[in-house]
């Protein structure tokens, strides 16, 4: 097991759950393995910590969340993105964008010197 | 992806939900792990290791599940609420007379009853307005031994005595009210004749009472003998100074002593019933001698968890102590001889009195036989609108509505109906109380503390919600799911024998409840009918009454002074234009409150015994003609008045009583002991009804207003007196101006009050009586109404029931009469029946009434046959529509099979 690169940055586990989900339903276990096949392993999530911030986005309606069968038949929890959480996504994207691009103005400034 | 079948959650499922879903990821995990090529025990390590704090995280989820849950559970409630609300609206708007008609019958019953609970809780159930009301006591001695006043109040040793001694009050004060004379200042202000009270100090803190300004009366105030200070009611200070700021230190002239005013009062501190605008302290001290002056009305307050039955227990104990304790004041032979005791009650329930809490009480009873009146026929409609619904409500059995859906469905649109009718009730009381209340008697108690507050409002929303509730499971007793209605095509002939059934015995209960209303108003009627023919004694029509005060500081000393004024009070009255005659008397017929005080009457036998119980009132000349109380013999005129020698009038029943088969005139009767002056009967009166025409007329002996020479001033001096003034009918009221200017001239130092003509003062006497007889007037005026309605359904379904029955009958020939004939002939069936059996009952019930009834027997035949023709021919009334309607069935459409 490869040690993290980086520590996730508070705030950003909702936007990573809401974009894997806008793949299609997936389970707890699922959004985990799609974030680590996707960024090669390098973001290091704890994984304790995925499951209340899904259950807490289900409450705030972004996510339904139902029961139903893996491929391998076993029963597993999947979360849908709503439109409602669609939408998040979208705001949630372009507040991310602003974000670092301000930081990267900040970066490249300081890079200069 | 499938689904999976899945149980709505519950608060223990959330738990197991959370566990699963964590195991999933776990056994997940392990067998990745293991695949890579971990064993399994290290597997395993490596994924609880991954998930970090596993049991924080799942308290997170927990909570977070929780709140999301009741959220969920709120909202599909919320939503389920609406949706069963719209749709019960939606129907209730489709059918728009049932609607209509149900909130209307409800909202009269409920709105009838709402009004006279609102005056039952404010006067009846409600403590009395002061802090810690529910534990004030009165306390009173009942003395049963002594006819001529059976109940004294008492005396200010007991006080100290029972202060000292009793574990059960905490404090115990004492008062006594009367009415006092602030004089004029010579320019603004009259005289005024207030309501004044001697009180001890420590009544105040037993009636949770505070001042306003400067300071309340001490038990220092209560040791001087002639007081000097008084305390000012707010309402009073605001009537008489404006509301002066400065007015603490200042004096005021009462009845021409000059008295420091210490304080103001709030304006809602008051005695019981009794709004105060002078007070003033007791002359009273702990050392003082015990002396029998049982006079005084005591309010105690019990310490909290003692009950009244409590008190009185000890108060007897303590009071059976009495001849050791005040040897020289109650000797053990007189306690027993007069049975003297010591009698506490709940303060409200000496302010009400049992006469008014019974009267309330009935009335009470009676509304609510209006509401179940009512809410009968509300059943009625509802099971007329289960028929026409039948086959909708298979339908929806068949479809697969539970037995819960339907009870919703029932419950929704009847609770919508009570919540309707609930609010058409309490519009209904507000506007029926204010009728009400303007009707009142004034005498009634509490008064001024009856209005529709929210314990009214929770009473009419409280038996709308259960007539709802009601309302609701009656259609479901009958909701069996009955699939062969479907093939009737809705046209169910089972069954209908058995609803007929319910609904007669609802129309017969209705016609039973109605009579018993009707019979008990009846009876209230002719109990004032009674009331009405009784011959007063004197003639009321033309009589104007005031009443005067002189001053005691002036006119205490002095008979010639005293006897001056009236005199040329009343020759200056009788030059008036359009009086005929005045005088003076001590009180008015039918007001007399007072016992009697002793007289002596100078027949054989022991004296005492003869002179118990009789009444004593000074009158000058002009009071018997002013009043046209017929008079034979002769009455003192004003020289022999003024001579000091007049001769005594006596009342016919006083006569009667003492000289049964002899002449009283020429008789003599001593005023108050057998020391007493001696008077020459010269006159006997009528019988005259003193205490009110429900009472027998009144023993009285009328003495002169000038004592007898040789006794000067042993009956006291007439400074309280009533002018009685004959004049034209119908224009008693206009001669108050000119007699208040003749009184100013006078002497302007002299208030008036009470201004009244003889017949306001009848209508006073009958009152109270007549308001009970209004109110279950109405109840029983109501009852008939919907009674009738109620018999007009029910007959009005059978006839459209029996419409096939009908029209063969007719092909069979049958006339139109007899056919109007049946149908009448069945109303008066149930109506019989009912009246049958409220007769019944009114024979057990309407002996309730009892003191509310004058000469009239609680199973007088009149009323109750009345009572029963009355609901008879209403039950025929009732009918007659449904019997045209049934003598109009076209023969050859029915039997066309229309």
């Amino acid at each position: 097991m490869t040690a993290p690169d980086l520590d996730l940055l508070r705030g950003t586990l909702d936007l990573l759950i809401l974009k894997t989900l806008s793949w299609g339903p997936m389970h707890g276990l699922a959004v985990l393995r799609w974030i680590e096949d996707v960024t090669g392993q390098r973001l290091q999530i704890e994984e304790g910590a995925l499951y209340p911030a899904l259950h807490r986005m289900e409450q705030r309606g972004w996510l339904d969340a139902e029961w139903g069968y893996t491929e391998r038949n076993r029963k597993a929890k999947f979360y849908r993105l709503t439109t409602h959480g669609r939408r998040q996504l979208t705001a949630e994207l372009s507040k991310w964008s602003r974000y670092t691009e301000a930081v990267g103005l900040v970066l490249a400034r300081q890079g200069a010197r | 992806m499938k689904r999976v079948f899945w149980l709505p959650l519950t608060r223990r499922r959330v738990a197991d939900t959370i566990d699963a879903e964590l195991r999933f990821h776990l056994e997940e995990r392990i067998e990745e792990l293991v695949a890579l090529g971990m064993s399994r025990d290290a597997a395993a390590a490596e994924a609880r290791r991954r998930l970090g704090d596993l049991e924080t995280h799942r308290r997170a989820m927990r909570t977070i599940d929780e709140e999301m849950l009741n959220m969920r559970r709120r909202r599909d409630f919320g939503d389920a609420l609406r949706r069963e609300l719209k749709q019960a609206i939606r129907a209730l708007a489709r059918t728009p007379a049932f609607t209509a008609m149900t909130v209307l019958t409800l909202a009269v019953g409920l709105g009838a009853a709402t009004a006279i609970f609102a005056i039952l809780d404010a006067v009846v159930l409600r403590p009395l307005p002061y802090p810690h009301g529910d534990r004030l006591v009165a306390l009173s001695s009942p003395v049963p031994g002594i006819k001529a006043a059976p109940v004294w109040g008492l005396a200010r040793h007991e006080m100290f005595y029972f202060e000292r001694e009793s574990r059960t009050m905490e404090d115990l004060g004492l008062y006594n009210s009367f009415s006092a004379t602030v004089m004029g200042d010579g320019s603004a202000y009259r005289a005024e004749q207030v309501a004044s009270a001697n009180v001890t100090g420590n009544l105040f803190g037993i009636l949770g009472i505070t001042p306003e300004r400067g300071r309340l009366l001490t038990a220092d105030d209560n040791r001087q003998r002639d007081p000097s200070v008084v305390l000012l009611g707010h309402g009073f200070w605001e009537r008489r100074f404006g509301g002066d700021t400065a007015i603490v230190g200042r004096k005021i002239d009462v009845e021409g002593y000059p008295m420091t005013v210490v304080g103001v009062l709030p304006p809602n501190a008051q005695l019981p019933n009794y709004k105060v605008d002078l007070w003033m302290p007791v002359y009273t001290y702990p050392e003082m001698e015990a002396i029998s002056n049982h006079t005084y009305n005591a309010i105690g307050r019990l310490r909290p968890g003692v009950s009244v039955s409590d008190a009185q227990r000890e108060l007897t104990r303590l009071t059976a102590r009495f001849p050791e304790v005040f040897p020289s004041v109650y000797p053990a032979r007189m306690m027993q001889q007069v049975g003297f005791t010591t009698r506490v009650v709940s303060l409200r329930e000496d302010v009400v009195g049992d006469l008014v809490t019974k009267a309330i009480w009935i009335l009470f009873g009676a509304v609510a036989l209006v509401l179940l009146i009512a809410a009968a026929n509300v059943v009625n409609l509802f099971l007329v609108r289960g028929e026409s619904r039948r086959l909708e409500v298979t339908v929806r059995g068949a479809l697969g509505a539970s037995a819960g859906d339907l009870a919703w469905y029932y419950l929704s649109e009847s609770l919508v109906l009570a919540a309707g009718a609930s609010l058409g009730a309490v519009a209904l009381a507000w506007v029926g109380l204010r009728a009400l209340l303007a009707a009142a008697p004034s005498s009634l108690p509490r008064l001024d503390e009856i209005h529709l507050g929210w314990p009214s409002v929770l009473f009419a929303a409280g038996c709308a919600l259960g007539a709802g509730v009601v309302l609701g499971v009656v259609p479901l007793l009958r909701t069996r799911v009955d699939l062969s209605l479907l093939r009737e095509g809705g046209r169910g002939a089972t069954g209908s024998r058995r609803r007929l059934a319910v609904r007669n015995v609802l129309v017969v209960s209705q016609m039973t409840l109605a009579l018993l209303l009707l019979a008990s108003a009846g009876l209230l009627i002719r109990s004032l009918q009674n009331l009405r023919s009784v011959q007063p004694g004197f003639d009321p029509n033309g009589v104007l009454t005031l009443s005067l005060s002189l001053p005691n500081g002036r006119y205490n000393h002095d008979y010639r002074l005293t006897s001056a004024f009236y005199e040329q009070l009343a020759a200056r009255t009788r030059a008036l234009p359009g009086v005929t005659a005045a005088g003076f008397g001590g009180e008015l017929p039918l007001e007399s409150t007072e016992l009697c005080t002793g007289a002596v009457v100078d027949v054989p036998g022991p004296s005492g015994e003869r002179g118990d119980c009789v009444q004593m009132m000074q009158v000058s000349p002009g009071y018997f003609e002013a009043l046209r109380i017929p008079l034979r013999g002769h009455a003192p005129d004003w020289s022999e008045t003024d001579a000091g020698g007049a001769g005594a009038v006596v009342s016919g029943a006083f006569g009667n009583r003492f000289w049964p088969n002899a002449e009283a005139i020429g008789r003599g009767v001593r005023c108050c002991n057998v020391n007493g002056p001696f008077y020459r009967i010269t006159g006997v009166t009528g019988s005259v009804r003193t205490h009110g025409l429900d009472r027998a007329p009144g023993q009285v002996v009328y003495f002169p207003m000038i004592p007898f020479a040789a006794h000067p001033g042993i009956e006291g001096m007439p400074l309280y007196m009533h002018l009685v003034v004959r004049t034209t009918p119908g224009h008693e009221l206009a001669l108050v101006p000119a007699i208040t200017r003749l009184v100013n001239e006078l002497d302007p130092q002299v208030p008036i009050t009470e201004i009244q003509s003889m017949e306001q003062l009848l209508a006073k006497s009958l009152a109270r009586r007549s308001f009970t007889m209004m109110l279950l007037a109405t109840a029983a005026g109501l009852a008939l109404l919907l009674s009738a309605v109620g018999i007009y359904g029910v007959i009005s379904y059978v006839v459209a029931q029996r419409r096939g029955e009908i029209g063969i009958r007719m092909a069979l020939g049958a006339r139109a009469g007899e056919v109007r004939g049946l149908v009448v002939r069945q109303s008066l069936a149930l109506a019989g029946v009912g009246v049958v059996i409220g007769l019944a009952m009114a024979l057990v019930t309407t002996r309730v009434l009892g003191s509310l009834l004058f000469g009239v027997s609680p199973t007088d035949p009149l009323v109750l046959t009345g009572a029963t023709l009355v609901l008879v021919l209403i039950a025929a009334l009732a009918s007659y529509a449904p019997a045209r309607r049934a003598s109009r069935v076209d023969p050859a459409e029915v039997l066309r099979g229309a």
